[in-house]
């Protein structure tokens, strides 16, 4: 047996473990055949009680994970850039920073937060294209622009609050990132809209194999270049997107996962993209399960267990420097 | 393949070629050499699409090539770069594969004219023994010859190469020269290259074209391009010309 396929069971066996573990556990700890029985009959209140509170959370942290992932990849791909993930470049901020915008001034559509999100890490995206681009990208450019924009728009976020909190409108905790009272609501917004960008990004694996490839050589071969890393640029920033107006920023899972990933399955976007959320998957409810149940009754959100995990592997990604051509 | 009135500049700069005129013969090696920056490569590429001319035209089976849509250009050209670059742990076959983008949707499956031209391609650089070796593994001379396998897969009946022998030591130049003379004699593929070497100009090429400041200054066959005073015109190199029955025309570079 290859190492592809012992590292997909390893992962999707600890996936299981840590949903079924983090279903079972928490203020309300059930063992794992009440657990398995009281949500087959619906008869046992406490499981009733985890059906309804603790369901919709883990469901929301294992999407938030895989989406992440699958958006570094891609980011990762169509910029031929390690580095490169929805948190550090700003992507996450300015889709976070839009959300609110659009949650102050049109509330109506619940959907539409996620329209904002979009339009936002667009934006940054967009940003970030436009002042790397003359470099060919490069790696710490991007990086560098990244944490300019991030640091933009979170400053814009954090005064539209403290702007609101002036005129006594309350807009949410001020902390960004929270995967705790997730709803159903939640639940049946993230799981379409991530099952589709995820579809998607599997839908444009060849290309993301094809840009491993030199621009022109990507050319020669007959390929539209620019239209191919629009519609990838498109999707990822899709991906971060919906994470992000439902999930907050969680910096760092799109760097750490894939690049493990890739460690393990190798390169092929066709095994990388669906290996990668899988892992993301169990990252983040990984995170959020210890995050929840360290120091209960209080929380350590998962972004920052991410923050504290990713910052030390940001570091010694960029030790590794020489590797990634730039940087 | 033909050009006429062919003019190009950097960024709207002063005119760096103006008004090349020339052709590309059909199942011929032509080869195109000069000094540094004369402007070879920009001639291949323009005649590849790589960059646009900005002003004449490039007619291939008589249609400007710019009006070719680009997957079916890809289909009667094919360009080996001259720096290459791929830095992930792809096999010699993965690589190969992309030389069949043109033929298909890039979701599908190879059909089995596709695997055939994978086969060929591989059989005719004798990679076979290497398909699923990464590439990042193979030595240079192997790993130019992927690249060639490439744009073979790509079953064009045009092959450029941008001076393929220029990162390899003396065996693996030989190597890769005959293996572009066979492409050439046994498949009848065109080939257009750029070559620093003249000894080598003259021993692989049907035609040259000999190029300097952005000109074509001569074209012919290489026993009448290259010779004592063409050559000390252009580069500015006092060099004889000889010839051995061993070794057919051969040159040696004497002094500046």
């Amino acid at each position: 047996m290859n190492k592809k396929i012992i590292s997909f069971i390893i992962v999707i066996m600890a996936l299981i473990g840590i949903t079924v573990y983090s279903a079972a556990k928490g203020s309300i700890s059930v063992s794992l055949m009440t657990l398995v029985n009281g949500v087959l009959h619906g008869n046992n209140e406490e499981v009733n009680v985890i059906v309804d509170l603790r369901f919709p959370r883990i469901i929301v942290a294992l999407l938030t994970g895989a989406i992440l992932a699958v958006s570094g990849v891609l980011f990762q791909s169509v910029m031929r850039n390690p580095l490169a993930d929805a948190g550090i470049m700003g992507i996450s901020a300015g889709a976070s920073f839009f959300t609110l915008f659009g949650l102050l001034f049109l509330p109506t559509l619940f959907i539409s937060s996620t329209l904002f999100a979009f339009l936002g890490g667009a934006v940054s995206c967009f940003i970030i294209y436009m002042l790397s681009w003359k470099s060919g990208l490069k790696p710490l450019r991007v990086i560098l622009t990244g944490i300019a924009v991030s640091a933009m728009f979170t400053g814009l976020r954090e005064a539209l609050i403290n702007i609101c909190a002036y005129f006594n409108i309350t807009v949410g905790a001020s902390n960004a990132s929270n995967l705790t009272m997730k709803t159903w609501e939640d639940v049946e917004l993230i799981v379409p809209l991530g099952l589709i960008g995820i579809l998607l990004a599997l839908l444009v694996s060849p290309w993301c194999n094809l840009l491993k490839l030199q621009d022109k050589k990507v050319v020669q071969l007959g390929v539209n270049i620019q239209l191919v890393r629009i519609i990838i640029s498109v999707i990822a920033v899709f991906l971060a997107s919906v994470a992000t107006s439902i999930a907050g920023i969680i910096i760092f899972a799109g760097l750490i996962i894939p690049h493990i990933s890739r460690q393990l399955v190798g390169t092929n976007h066709h095994i990388l993209i669906p290996f990668s959320a899988l892992a993301g998957a169990f990252l983040i409810l990984t995170a959020d399960t210890f995050g929840r149940l360290l120091i209960a009754p209080l929380e350590i959100p998962a972004s920052t267990i991410m923050a504290v995990i990713g910052g030390p592997f940001l570091i010694f990604l960029l030790r590794k420097g020489d590797k990634l051509n730039g940087v | 393949m033909e050009f006429k009135g062919l003019s190009f500049s950097y960024d709207q700069g002063r005119a760096f070629m103006e008004e090349l005129e020339g052709r590309i013969e059909k199942h011929k090696i032509t080869t195109i050499i000069g000094p540094n920056g004369c402007g070879k490569s920009t001639l291949l590429s323009l005649l590849a699409r790589g960059q646009k001319q900005t002003a004449g035209a490039i007619t291939l089976d008589g249609k400007d090539i710019h009006s070719y849509k680009a997957k079916d250009f890809a289909r009667k050209i094919a360009m080996v770069n001259q720096t290459n670059h791929i830095s992930e742990d792809m096999t010699v076959q993965e690589l190969i594969q992309f030389g069949r983008i043109p033929y298909k949707k890039i979701w599908k499956q190879d059909n089995e004219e596709d695997t055939d031209a994978i086969e060929w391609a591989l059989a005719c650089t004798k990679l076979h023994d290497f398909k699923d070796t990464p590439v990042s593994a193979l030595s240079g001379g192997q790993r130019q010859r992927v690249w060639i396998a490439l744009a073979l897969a790509q079953k064009t009946e045009i092959l450029f190469l941008d001076e393929p022998t220029t990162y390899l030591d003396i065996y693996h130049q030989l190597e890769l020269l005959s293996l572009i003379k066979e492409l050439n004699t046994v498949h009848g593929i065109t080939i257009v290259m750029v070559l620093h070497d003249m000894n080598q100009a003259l021993r692989y090429s049907d035609l040259v074209i000999v190029m300097k400041d952005g000109a074509i200054k001569a074209y012919g066959r290489p026993e009448q391009v290259i010779t004592q005073e063409k050559i000390k015109e252009i580069y500015d190199v006092h060099i004889v010309v000889n010839e051995d029955d061993e070794t057919g025309l051969y040159i040696v570079p004497l002094s500046i």
